[in-house]
Formats: C-alpha cells, sequence, structure tokens
C-alpha cells in the first residue's frame, strides 16, 4: 500500500509541491526521500547557495543541479576581514563563471562574499547571462569600475547592484553613465564602497529618476549632504538609504530643503551612511524618526548627546549600530527609547588606544538587556567586563541568538573580582539556548568551553582568540557542540590531541581555522592523510613548513570538508596536506 | 575530566590504521546523500552502516572505535561520537606525555609581532579601519599643533558661566566654530535668542590668556586651546 503512495503522483505534481520549498535544508531532506525524489528535486532546484567555494567543483554542481538560476558563494574564511588570510590565498570566481555561462544560460543572480572578483568575470557576467538580475558583491576585491561599466552597459533588466563593503579599483566615474536610457528595473543600487571622485553625480540622479521601483539606495561618500535632498526629491518611494557626506556648513535653506526631502519619504525605513556628521543636521531626520527601524551610524563620530537626542525620536528602532561615542548614557536612553531592539552593535571609536577615550563599559550593555526584551543580536567592543554582568545579561535576554563580546585587550580578567569570564559566558550558553553564534574574549580558561560543549547544543559558528589552557577546551568544543559548523581559532594553545581525536566531527562541519595555536605539522600531514573529506591547508609566509622538524607548530591551518578534492590554485604560501598533491610536487 | 593520550604523539606509529578502514569514504558524490546539512549523528550512522558492508577489518579490536553501539555494549566505555584518530579517555594526564619543545612554540607563536601590535587584533573589518586612520589623523595634526598635551586623548574642559558642573569634549571631531559651538549649544542647553548668541566661546591659551574664540582662526585656536569657558554675552 505505502509503496504505491510514493510513485502515485505524476512528476508534475511533485514537482509544483518542490517549488513552494525554498530553504536549502528542506530541500536538502526532500532530497534524501528516495531517488526518484532526489531526481525530480534536482532538476528542479533554482537556488543553490555553497557556503565554502572549496568545498565542491563548478562542475559537480552543474552535473546535480542543471537549472540553476541563483547562486551564491562565499570564499575566503571569516578571519581575511582580518587580516588573517595573505593576499592572493583564493577565492577566485571566474572558473565559476566560466563554467556556468555554459551551463546556465538563465542564471539571473550572483551573490558573492569575499571573493576574488576580476573584471574579466565582470565582463564575463555580462556577455553571458541574458536574463540576468542580481549581483551582489559583499567584501570582494579585485575588480575595476571597468567591470562594473560592463554589467551596467550589458544588463538590461537589471534589479539589484550591492557593492557593499567591496575593494573596488575606481578608474573613473563614467562607468554609471553605462546604463543605458532604457533601464528602469533598478530596485537596490549600492555604492557605498566606492571612492571619493568616481561617482558621476549627474548621472545618478537620472538614473534614480527613470527608476520608479528604487526601494534601497546607498551612496558613497564623494555625495555631498546638499545633493541628497535632490536624489530624495526623485526618489521618495526609497525604504532603504545611505547618505553620503553628512557633512556642511550649517546653512538654513540647506537645512530645510533636506528636512522637506526626507519628510517627503513615507516608506522610509532603514537609514546608514552618514560619515563626517555635522549634528546640527541630524534634526532634518526627525520627521522619519518614527519610522525608523534600522539605522547605522558606525562611522558617525557624533557625541552622546547628539546620539541620545536621535535616538529618543526612533522609538521603533530594531537595530542599531553605532560607535562607542554613544556611551552608557546613550544606551541607557536607547534602553528607555527603544523597546523593539533586536540587534545592536557598537563598535570601537580607537580600538588601538592604550587608555579608553570614552565612557562605555559593560553597563551600557547591561541597560540595553534589561530594557530591551526583543534584543536577539548583539556585537559589542568594550574595555571591560564582569562575570556579573554577563549573568545578568544572560538572565535578560534569553532569546539571544548572536551574541558577540569583544573585550578589547586579550585576556582581560573580570574587572571586580579578577577571575576568569568562564562563568560570565557560562551563563550566556546556558540561559540561552537558541544561540547561533558566539564570539569570546577576555581571560578564558577551559572551563568556558566545558559550559560551551554542555549547553551549546544550538551553536554553528564559534570565535576564539586568547583563551584555553589545554587541548581539553577544544576537545569539549569539538565533542559537545552538535551543530557546530564553524571554528575559528587564534593564539590558543590548542595542538594535535583534540584535534585528532575529534578528526571526524570535522567532516561534519564546514570549517575549521586554527592561527598561532600549537598544532603540529605531522599532526596536519596525519589528518590529510587519513581524511580525504577534508582539506587540510597549512598556511606559511615565512618558509615551507616541511623544512621543519614535524612537532614544530604551523603558523595557520585552514581544514574543511569536500567533495572536490584539493584544490589547485592554491599560491606558493598554502600547502595542500593531501598525499594525492605531495605525489604531484 | 582530563586527558590521556593512550597513544603517544607523531613521533612515533601513532596508530594501527589498519583497524580504521577508510576505504568506504571516497570523491563522488554519493546517491541519496545530500549536501552537507548532515549532523554528527547521521553521519556516524551513515558511516557505520557503509562500514558494515564495505570489509571493516578494524572495528574488532578495542583502540578503534569505529562502531559507536559495539563498544558501548562490549565494553561499556562512554565512547565520543566520533572517529578518533586518538582515543580520548577520562583519565588523568600524563605530563610526562607533554612534548617540552611544542609548550615552547607555542608561547613564542601568541605574540608573533611585538612591537607592531597584534595583527588583527582587535577584530575591526579593514573597511572600519579607515574611518579610523580619518580620526586618528586629524588628532595627530591637533596633537603637533598643539605641542605637548598631557595625554593622548584630545579631549578638552568645558565650563559654561553659572553653571557647576564642568564637562569635556573631543575637539578632534570638529572642523571649524559652527559644528564646535553647535555642539556645546546642545551640551549646555542653550539656543540662540532672537538670533543674537546668548553665549560667547573664550578659551584659555597656552600662555594662559583667556582669548575670544571669534577673533581668531580655527588653526590657531586648537593650535594653543588649552580649555574653554562659555560666558554670557552682554549685549
Amino acid at each position: 500500500m505505502q509503496k504505491e503512495m510514493a510513485y502515485s503522483f505524476p512528476d508534475e505534481v511533485l514537482k509544483h509541491v518542490f517549488s513552494f520549498i525554498q530553504s536549502d535544508k528542506d530541500r536538502n531532506a526532500v532530497s534524501l526521500v528516495c531517488k526518484s525524489w532526489y531526481e525530480i528535486e534536482r532538476w528542479c532546484r533554482r537556488k543553490v547557495f555553497i557556503g565554502n567555494c572549496y568545498a565542491v567543483s563548478p562542475r559537480m554542481v552543474i552535473r546535480r543541479f542543471p537549472e540553476v538560476r541563483s547562486i551564491e558563494l562565499k570564499g575566503k574564511p571569516h578571519f581575511a576581514d582580518f587580516n588573517l588570510v595573505p593576499d592572493g590565498w583564493g577565492g577566485y570566481v571566474l572558473q565559476w563563471i566560466a563554467e556556468m555561462a555554459g551551463a546556465y544560460p538563465w542564471l539571473g543572480e550572483i551573490r558573492l562574499k569575499r571573493m576574488v572578483v576580476t573584471d574579466e568575470s565582470l565582463e564575463l557576467i555580462a556577455k553571458s547571462f541574458k536574463n540576468f538580475k542580481v549581483l551582489v558583491l559583499f567584501s570582494c576585491e579585485g575588480f575595476s569600475t571597468d567591470g562594473l561599466a560592463a554589467i551596467a552597459a550589458s544588463c538590461k533588466n537589471l534589479r539589484e547592484l550591492d557593492l557593499r563593503e567591496s575593494e573596488v579599483d575606481d578608474l573613473s566615474g563614467h562607468w554609471l553613465a553605462q546604463f543605458p536610457e532604457t533601464c528602469t528595473s533598478l530596485v537596490s543600487l549600492n555604492i557605498s564602497c566606492l571612492g571619493s571622485d568616481e561617482v558621476s553625480f549627474s548621472a545618478l540622479e537620472r538614473l534614480v529618476d527613470r527608476c520608479p521601483n528604487l526601494r534601497s539606495l546607498q551612496l558613497n561618500r564623494a555625495v555631498t549632504l546638499d545633493k541628497i535632498a535632490n536624489i530624495l526629491r526623485r526618489a521618495p518611494q526609497l525604504v532603504d538609504f545611505g547618505t553620503g557626506n553628512y557633512a556642511a556648513e550649517l546653512q538654513p535653506d540647506v537645512f530645510s530643503n533636506l528636512a522637506g526631502a526626507f519628510s517627503s519619504c513615507k516608506e522610509l525605513k532603514s537609514l546608514s551612511g552618514f560619515w563626517d556628521v555635522v549634528p546640527a543636521y541630524l534634526p532634518a531626520l526627525y520627521s522619519i524618526c518614527p519610522r525608523l527601524t534600522s539605522l547605522n551610524l558606525s562611522y558617525a563620530t557624533i557625541q552622546s548627546p547628539d546620539l541620545i537626542k536621535l535616538v529618543s525620536h526612533c522609538p521603533r528602532l530594531q537595530r542599531l549600530l553605532v560607535l562607542d561615542y554613544v556611551e552608557d548614557s546613550g544606551l541607557e536612553e536607547l534602553a528607555s527609547s527603544c523597546k523593539d531592539l533586536q540587534e545592536l552593535r557598537v563598535f570601537p571609536s580607537d580600538p588601538f588606544g592604550v587608555e579608553p577615550n570614552v565612557s562605555l563599559t559593560e553597563q551600557g550593555l547591561v541597560a540595553v538587556s534589561l530594557g530591551c526584551p526583543k534584543l536577539q543580536s548583539v556585537l559589542y567592543f568594550c574595555r571591560r567586563m564582569s562575570n556579573a554582568a554577563l549573568v545578568t545579561i544572560a538572565q535578560n535576554c534569553p532569546n539571544l541568538t548572536r551574541f558577540r563580546l569583544c573585550i578589547i585587550e586579550p585576556k582581560t580578567p573580570d574587572y571586580l573580582t579578577l577571575d576568569p569570564l568562564d562563568a560570565g559566558f557560562g551563563a550566556i550558553v546556558e540561559h540561552c539556548k537558541d544561540l547561533r553564534r558566539l564570539s569570546l574574549s577576555g581571560l578564558l580558561t577551559d572551563h568556558v568551553f566545558e559550559y560551551i560543549g554542555t549547553y551549546g547544543k544550538k551553536l554553528e559558528m564559534l570565535s576564539v582568540a586568547f583563551a584555553g589552557d589545554s587541548d581539553l577546551g577544544l576537545h569539549h568544543v569539538l565533542s559537545g557542540c552538535e551543530s557546530l559548523r564553524k571554528l575559528e581559532i587564534r593564539d590558543c594553545p590548542f595542538g594535535d590531541k583534540a584535534l585528532l581525536a575529534n578528526a571526524a566531527k570535522l567532516e561534519t562541519m564546514r570549517s575549521l581555522w586554527m592561527s598561532s595555536c600549537a598544532v603540529s605539522f605531522g599532526a596536519c600531514k596525519l589528518l590529510g592523510q587519513k581524511m580525504p573529506k577534508l582539506n587540510v591547508e597549512v598556511i606559511d609566509e615565512t618558509e615551507p613548513p616541511d623544512s621543519r622538524p614535524e612537532s614544530y607548530p604551523v603558523d595557520k591551518l585552514y581544514i574543511y570538508k569536500s567533495v572536490a578534492g584539493p584544490r589547485f590554485d592554491m599560491p606558493p604560501f598554502v600547502w595542500s596536506m593531501d598525499e594525492a598533491v605531495k605525489i604531484l610536487h | 575530566m582530563e586527558l590521556q593520550l593512550g597513544l603517544s604523539l607523531p613521533s612515533t606509529p601513532i596508530f594501527p590504521f589498519k583497524m580504521l578502514d577508510l576505504n568506504s569514504y571516497g570523491y563522488e558524490l554519493r546517491e541519496g546523500l545530500g549536501p552537507f546539512g548532515i549532523n554528527v549523528n547521521n553521519n556516524c550512522d551513515s558511516c557505520s552502516s557503509s562500514c558494515s558492508s564495505s570489509s571493516s577489518g578494524g572495528a574488532d579490536d578495542g583502540g578503534g572505535g569505529t562502531k559507536k553501539r559495539r563498544l558501548l555494549d562490549e565494553e561499556n566505555r562512554i565512547v565520543p561520537k566520533t572517529l578518533p584518530l586518538l582515543f580520548w579517555t577520562n583519565q588523568r594526564p600524563n605530563d610526562e606525555d607533554e612534548p617540552k619543545d611544542v609548550d615552547d612554540h607555542s608561547s613564542s607563536a601568541i605574540f608573533k609581532n611585538d612591537g607592531e601590535g597584534l595583527v588583527g587584533w582587535p577584530p575591526v573589518k579593514a573597511w572600519r579601519k579607515k574611518v579610523r586612520r580619518r580620526v586618528a589623523n586629524v588628532r595627530a595634526a591637533v596633537e603637533n599643533s598643539c605641542g605637548g598635551r598631557a595625554s593622548s586623548s584630545t579631549y578638552v574642559k568645558v565650563k559654561m558661566e553659572g553653571n557647576a558642573i564642568a564637562r569635556k569634549i573631543d575637539i578632534s571631531l570638529h572642523h571649524s566654530f559652527e559644528s564646535l559651538t553647535t555642539t556645546l549649544m546642545r551640551m549646555f542647553d542653550i539656543s540662540d535668542e532672537n538670533g543674537q548668541k546668548s553665549f560667547k566661546l573664550t578659551y584659555l591659551d597656552r600662555e594662559g590668556d583667556w582669548l575670544l574664540a571669534e577673533d581668531v582662526p580655527w588653526r590657531t585656536f586648537i593650535g594653543s586651546l588649552k580649555c574653554i569657558k562659555l560666558i554670557r554675552s552682554r549685549c
């Protein structure tokens, strides 16, 4: 009876049902049910997410999913953001584009993060995909405005061009003028990363004018304050806006023009940009503040009183990014004004200064945890912390899903008791049962890892620096954290034992990064030999790891699961521990 | 729970690897195996089922730990769910097993960039550092023109006539009298009355004189500023 059920639906019906299943996890589950579902599913999968571009080859993806319309790829490890991954490490997208150009003529969306994208790649995209709609280059590098010109010129129905935080070689501002007059389809444009002179403002104005569906626009610093009003009046339908410069000599007519322009944007919910802020212009925002749900002031060097005034006008705020100029007093105001707050990020204004330059301590975060019951995501840079504060935060915010704390000086103990902060972070993982991401800092022993291994059952990503006493710490994490996908460690006394004892765990994770730890070259070789499903790569810029004794620790180690085998685009300072590659050398 | 190494470190043959049959792992995507969303438990189950279907010489020996279920039954030990290349037990550590040279290297590995500061710490994105650099440059310019400011901070004291409490302001954030006075007005809750400024900005210079800020150019002001006082404007 039950066997018949599986075959009772024709493929078309199953296909139609599957089309409602969008999440990757669910799609993967569907494909595991039986052979025929696997087959049907793979033909109708339109969207593929590849969290590590080296985990699989383009050919393999194309072979399994022949009809993909949207692809997302991530390249370099997260620590590349902090200059721990040397230039030239990899993450090149060209081969992917080249293979997809042939296989996916209808590819419409490409989203890349931390990848190296050349002008050649961009030109290839422009040439190959007639229905190209979405290009997101998040923290990418390697291309110039010439490549952007190719995209602008060729992609007739481009909807999204988002270059957030990418490094772009600015050769000329005229690329914007390459968008043909017939292009009216833009919905989202983020050029905030571009340099000072590389945007032709008149071209931008005309583009904004003819795109009635433009919802999201992030300008770059070259756009001065007086020009903002012009743009806003052309796009009152904007939902998400990033200003350029927000500084100018205070002039009443400029102010009123700006205030008027903002007030005409009835849909505006999210603001960012705000480089070089003159506080006197902030009141121009007051008319839209009551609707604001997201505010990114993390580049704005404005002081606490001005921040307090602004934030007190934004009762619906859900997301706030700000510099530590906000101080404890500003965060207390936030806690009393913004009861809907879900995400808070406080960045350091002077991360390399020895003395604190602002009055921002653990108290600010405690206040927010008390006043904002919906708080889910925290990124907080500060200079002191206590276990008591962390316990309070944990108890106040059991719904935290992301908690990243960076106490600026490594190995800083609890400032009240001088104890390690094990108990505090332990409370976080114990109370916050849905915690998916955690970053540790301060003085920490192996005990904190015992807590994390015991309670962090939903933890997917863990970042560790200057923590732990022995391999026991790493063992707790690898053996206890069932959902762990990404682990990144720097400057911890973790060696071979825990790694080798939990080798198979690594096959269930996306990747492991360890730098300035105590993992020996011998252990890396062993892992490379015995674990063919893993790519074990040693990074050393000074000398080849085999020029030293096997017991010598490696500088940096990056291990990731892969079905594609060792990669062939490694630079000279990256060594694969795979046996096969060694033979070729 | 402490670690005991049942086996020694890499210098001697670590592990009789005939015990662990890794031949069942291959590079091809196996049918029925979806992409990498499988959790540890499932992975172990599929591993052990594939291990049992192919020739698995090793699982019978005690040290291997390939078959979780069998070990639990036979030896009644707590076995980690992972496939270890070393075996982790709940016994006291044997310190003699620690090779001393590894410890030496690890301690020197930690603070490599002595003098240069730590690479990549604090973990601030390169993107944000650009903004920081701009602020730092302003600070440097201010310090150079001030010469010999006691602390590395660019904070100056501000007092208001009739107000007992002094405040501090970061002078490096301002590039004109306009922005400075705007901030001060907010800080002390002053407003202009009928377009006339109700307060005058005065400052103490390095020579100990009180001067009117509006009489001097901004650079001069910044260069010799020690502290600020707002006095009521008597017109």
